[in-house]
């Protein structure tokens, strides 16, 4: 047997096939939870390159997507911890705005809904959107003014169900700063699809 | 207005006096998608409901958006062209850095 055929099994993957196989979607992936582009990059660079690395223990057990999202997600929680240890959360604002002219009256019922930002019966639904293809283009564009640390935390317990232990974890945070990131990005989220998509018939 | 109609707009109105506001109750109202409301919560937040449509509006929208995200976070929303993808620069340095192994 030559060296050619016993290593045939193990060889080594055609870099620049992967990359155009795949580096859009782990790109996609990680950008998505990241929220940061160059961050997203350097994940998927280095996703590839320990993919390289590790390429015998794969041996073709599943799809390689699946397998490369695998080691995609631990280079995002080493980026989050990376991060988290260079930036502790600090001011109350980081956590997102507070959104308290959402409770401001004037008619001496102070700190309920005022009615510009009260919650109506919606016309359409979220899943109107998913058919047409637009509802992650629309979450991408409400969630984007919220500072990058509450976003990625609400995208890994809305779209990822990840426990709160996991998510506090990762973005070295307690679990009422968590709770309070949380909230507010939802009252964000939802006040931004009443206003622009949901709240009046078209 | 009949008067059973305008007496219970009145109690309405009495008990949401005397709960804790809209501005705290969506607080508690997010808190229950994270863990078990204590006994306490879950009474305050019952009334309230019972008297507010807007809060109730409210965690029917927080529910909605979770089901919406979590029942599509599989695929779709990566594999749509209109999210960018690499950009070609960035495609590049990849692969140099891929070669360079």
């Amino acid at each position: 047997m030559s060296e050619a055929q016993v290593k045939a099994p193990n060889k080594s993957p055609d870099a620049g096939v992967w990359l155009d196989q795949h580096g859009d979607y782990l790109f996609k992936y990680a950008s998505f939870r990241l929220r940061d582009e160059s961050a997203a990059e350097d994940a998927v660079q280095e996703t590839f390159l320990a993919a390289l690395k590790a390429y015998e223990k794969f041996e073709g057990r599943g799809s390689e997507r699946t397998w490369l999202v695998g080691i995609l997600k631990h280079k995002i929680t080493d980026h989050f911890r990376r991060t988290a240890r260079e930036a502790p959360m600090g001011q109350e604002q980081d956590e997102g705005p507070e959104h308290a002219e959402f409770f401001t009256r004037t008619d001496g019922w102070d700190h309920h809904w005022n009615n510009e930002y009260a919650p109506t019966d919606w016309h359409a639904t979220p899943a109107q959107l998913v058919e047409q293809g637009d509802f992650w283009r629309v979450f991408h564009y409400c969630l984007s003014p919220l500072p990058q640390r509450t976003a990625s935390a609400f995208t890994l317990r809305e779209v990822d169900g990840l426990s709160s232990e996991e998510i506090c974890e990762m973005l070295s945070i307690t679990v009422n700063n968590l709770w309070v990131m949380l909230h507010r990005a939802r009252l964000h989220l939802r006040n931004c699809l009443q206003k622009n998509w949901f709240g009046h018939k078209h | 207005m009949g008067w059973y109609e305008k007496a219970k707009h009145a109690v309405r109105f009495w008990l949401l006096r005397r709960l804790p506001p809209c501005k705290q109750t969506v607080e508690v109202i997010s808190q229950s998608l994270e863990r078990p409301l204590s006994v306490r919560e879950r009474v305050l937040l019952k009334l309230h409901l019972w008297v507010c449509m807007w809060c109730v509006w409210y965690l029917e929208h927080l529910q909605i958006m979770r089901d919406t995200m979590r029942e599509n976070a599989s695929e779709p929303e990566l594999d749509s062209p209109s999210t960018p993808g690499l950009s070609p620069e960035a495609r590049e340095r990849i692969k140099q850095a891929i070669s360079r192994q």
